[in-house]
């Protein structure tokens, strides 16, 4: 038996999009709330020890005993942990031992430049991949086709490390058409006025345009090495979905009615992929954010997959804690984004 | 389906082309200034109580100075630093500094004795890593402020319990960051819950040096400015720059298009490529750092001292040198470091090579003729690896299988700390050029007891004790003759090389790839001279 039988009369507590913003809400906290006890007890469980990571290798025993009681590792676990959750809802993600400041202010630091990094690798990324996958769609099993597909394939199966090493050494040390690793020339160091931390923006808004393009010469090969990436799968993502469309009677009928291929092909199957092809890029942009630790090594690119890394092998729990954090609230907030513009370009959602 | 039109296929590759086109000025390094590529990762706190690690000591040598200072080209000399001048009394308890008049810091105010006398005290009251250094010596959070005064603005007392040897006390205390003249009342109004400013200086520096912290952008640069006020004098170059690369390829590549003057985690392979590249050259220290590979004596397979002998002839000492540690470390097997007062030559400090009919023989006497297994914990050092494997490989030959664990440091560091390990490969650093400095940490252990958890001695995390050695280092520590000591020094590394808990196997080198418009770059295992340096 079915409850509508029984209560027919009864009307939801919450209108239609009120409780779905409040299901979207408790979700969001469960989610969050679970990557935290997560990342606190594996913390707990790894064998390394922040206390020998404050004090030192010469540190007494008698040092030891105090530094663990006042980080108050001498607590019992669940004291621990409710402290933990306590500060994080104060915005107090603790001291990184790595730096000797708080996390959060570490991550406000190395965020934008890995934000920067990410956002240019993205549009590189998706102002190619979407027209490759869509060409290679539209000329399906002929020589666009198959030059896609195989740089594609390179894109997926080139070590991002070998492909910065390598960049470097015919783009910067060889031809110097780039800049080399780093945000920008120590010659300009001082003269950008923090106001984004995003060093193309600052200095456009400055109107420093010289300074702009030695930014730009320094972030085009790490952007174009992420977006490479990227695009590789965005490309074969959007060549998929457009396959299926382009399969489509409705295809068919707009070309019967004289509508020119590529008109058909970006007008009418396009838009139909639109709303997928958001979500693969939305993915790949949460990827990038997340940062590439390995990039960001070879271009001495100060950015967060790099801070991320030498916290954890440094044992810096604190650090890691609050970047695990930030990493789920970049997938929840984008995968939020993507359900947002779901019912913004489907209308079946609305 | 249309036909493909490659005309308008290649228009728009060369419109997304030129979008992605890059556009670039390059600038080479400013004449004033010195930019070096580094990693400085490690650099985590400027307090002298807590600072472990050679990045961070390096950037405090040059940003403080010290009650005295090691001689730019004798690293066993002690010179005057921010004591103009000292006196010993006659029963050697007592040294008397003489603090020069034009010492300030860069507040502006006047730097004196009593601020010395607090910035050593707080390093012993904050018992941090550094605090060894002084409670090693009889200091204790108890009687500091007794053994260390101020007689008046220009004079340091220090008292000591015992008549160690004034060479020593120099060289460990006045010469070593403990002895940094801190900025007591900048760094006590930043004081955080009774901290001693410790919170204060983890991100910046309060004292008398040639150069001033001016940014630490952690993971990305780290600027030095030469200090205007400096009683010495000024700084050669405005500028110190180090700009943050851990990949050591790309330093290369840095360096050698100009964009850097020096680079300072080169491998190998990249010094030996750039040894031919002409307006560089590669410059090189010796440091007080052993790499070792330490034996568990709670293990009663390694408690057995044959066995500890049996395993220095499996390292083939000279081919490691010429292949894996080419460019890393010369060759050592006493405990005490090539440079180092007490030490044995290199011939007699390296007696061994890689002879495995004596391992079997040695194995067989202690009682294990088939070998046996075993673990090797090791960390992240680039030869670390390298190294275990050809152990690895020589102890196989002789029936020892040996299981490799490679770790974080972090986590080898907690292993090695709390005993638990059969084996593990790690360095270990002093801070003197004397064999006290290892003789009383790696040999020396005064409570084996587990319980005793005397973490601070590398001997103890090896379960070693030995009555005989513990009486030679603490009799040595005393000895008035230099002679006598020195020999006491060559015979307990005699010893320790046959039945000592560690087989040492390598001193370090480090290595730096300079263009050569960079003049005056002077280093040793103590300290590099940034202010000396200048460039064409």
């Amino acid at each position: 038996m079915s409850g509508a039988a029984t209560t027919p009369s009864r009307r939801p507590v919450l209108p239609g999009r009120g409780a779905t913003a409040l299901r979207v809400v408790v979700s969001i906290a469960v989610t969050l709330f679970g990557l935290m006890a997560l990342t606190f007890f594996i913390g707990r469980m790894l064998p390394l020890d922040p206390v020998a990571a404050i004090l030192g290798d010469n540190a007494t025993q008698e040092a030891y005993e105090a530094m663990r009681a006042q980080l108050g590792l001498d607590q019992p676990i669940w004291v621990q942990f409710f402290r933990y959750v306590g500060d994080i809802l104060r915005l107090d993600l603790g001291t990184a031992l790595t730096t000797g400041r708080p996390v959060l202010s570490d991550i406000a630091r190395v965020f934008p430049a890995t934000i920067e990094l990410a956002t240019v690798g993205i549009i590189i990324g998706t102002g190619l991949g979407i027209p490759l996958g869509v060409m290679a769609a539209a000329y399906r099993d002929t020589p666009v086709d198959y030059f896609v597909r195989v740089f594609g394939l390179l894109g997926y199966s080139t070590p991002n490390f070998w492909l910065g090493l390598m960049g470097l050494v015919l783009f910067y040390a060889t031809l110097g058409w780039v800049g080399g690793p780093g945000r920008i020339d120590t010659a300009f160091q001082w003269d950008v006025e923090p106001v984004t931390d995003l060093l193309l923006v600052d200095t456009a808004m400055a109107g420093q345009w010289e300074i702009f393009r030695d930014v730009l010469g320094h972030i085009i090969l790490p952007a174009s090495i992420l977006g490479f990436g990227a695009l590789a799968y965005i490309s074969r993502m959007t060549r998929s979905f457009m396959l299926e469309q382009l399969a489509q009677e409705y295809v068919v009928a707009a070309r019967v009615k004289g509508l020119s291929w590529m008109r058909t092909v970006w007008l009418h199957a396009f838009r139909n992929v639109a709303v997928q092809v958001v979500t693969v890029v939305a993915l790949a942009y949460a990827f990038l954010l997340e940062g590439a630790v390995l990039t960001e090594t070879v271009f001495a690119w100060p950015g967060f997959g790099r801070y991320l890394t030498n916290a954890l092998l440094a044992g810096d729990m604190n650090a890691v804690v609050g970047c695990t954090l930030l990493i789920g609230i970049i997938f929840v907030g984008l995968n939020l984004l993507t359900d947002l513009l779901y019912r913004l370009f489907d209308p079946r959602t609305h | 389906m249309a036909m493909f039109r490659p005309r308008r296929f290649l228009a728009a590759a060369a419109v997304a082309a030129a979008l992605a086109a890059p556009s670039v000025t390059q600038a080479a390094t400013p004449g004033n200034a010195l930019v070096m590529a580094w990693n400085i990762d490690a650099i985590s706190t400027f307090d002298p109580a807590q600072i472990g690690e050679v990045v961070t000591s390096e950037l405090f040598n040059n940003t403080c100075d010290y009650i005295a200072a090691f001689d730019p080209r004798d690293e066993k000399k002690v010179v005057p630093g921010l004591a103009e001048r000292w006196d010993v009394s006659p029963d050697g308890q007592q040294i008397t500094f003489h603090l020069r008049d034009n010492l300030r810091f860069p507040s502006g105010e006047k730097a004196t004795a009593q601020d010395l006398a607090w910035s050593m005290q707080r390093v012993v009251k904050l018992g941090f890593g550094n605090a060894a250094t002084l409670t090693e010596y009889g200091f204790t959070k108890a009687n500091v402020e007794q053994m260390i005064t101020a007689a008046d603005d220009r004079t340091l007392v220090m008292k000591l319990d015992k008549p160690y040897p004034t060479t020593l006390i120099l060289q460990a205390i006045a010469a070593n960051r403990v002895g940094a003249l801190l900025d007591r009342k900048t760094i006590m109004a930043g004081e955080v819950n009774g901290d001693l400013g410790n919170k204060f200086l983890a991100t910046r520096t309060a004292c008398v040096g040639p150069y001033n912290l001016r940014q630490w952008n952690a993971g990305e640069t780290v600027v030095l400015e030469a200090n205007p006020n400096y009683w010495d004098t000024a700084p050669k170059l405005r500028r110190i720059i180090i700009r943050h690369v851990a990949e050591a390829g790309t330093q290369r590549l840095l360096l050698e298009k100009g964009d850097i003057d020096i680079a300072r985690n080169l491998t190998p392979e990249d010094m030996q490529a750039l040894e031919k590249v002409p307006g560089i050259t590669l410059s090189r220290a010796r440091m007080p750092q052993l790499v070792y590979w330490g034996f568990n004596n709670s293990n009663p397979i390694f408690a057995n001292e044959k066995v500890r002998l049996a395993m220095r002839y499996l390292i083939d000492y000279d081919a490691l040198a010429k292949t894996i540690m080419a460019y890393d470390g010369v060759p050592r097997a006493s405990f005490v470091q090539l440079g180092a007062f007490g030490a044995l030559d290199e011939k007699q400090g390296q007696p061994f090579s890689l002879d495995l009919a004596r391992a079997k023989q040695l194995l067989t006497e202690a009682g294990y003729p088939d070998g046996f297994e075993t673990t090797l914990i090791f960390g992240t050092l680039p030869y670390s690896g390298p190294i275990a494997q050809h152990i690895q490989a020589n102890a196989a030959k002789v029936g020892v299988r040996i299981r490799l664990e490679q770790m974080a440091n972090a986590q080898l560091f907690a292993r090695h700390r709390g005993r638990e390990f059969q084996t593990a490969m790690l360095a270990w650093q002093t801070s003197v050029p004397d064999a006290q400095g290892n003789a009383s940490r790696l040999i020396a252990n005064p409570d084996n007891r587990a319980e005793a958890k005397l973490t601070q001695y590398p001997a103890w995390r090896h379960a070693f004790q030995s009555e005989a050695a513990n009486a030679t280092v603490a009799a040595a520590l005393l000895e008035r003759d230099e002679a006598k000591r020195a020999e006491m020094y060559y015979q307990l590394q005699r010893d320790m090389m046959q039945s000592g808990p560690t087989a040492i196997m390598f001193q370090t080198i480090q290595v730096a790839g300079i263009r050569s418009n960079v003049r005056n770059w002077l280093w040793h295992g103590f300290s590099t001279y940034y202010a000396l340096a200048s460039k064409d």
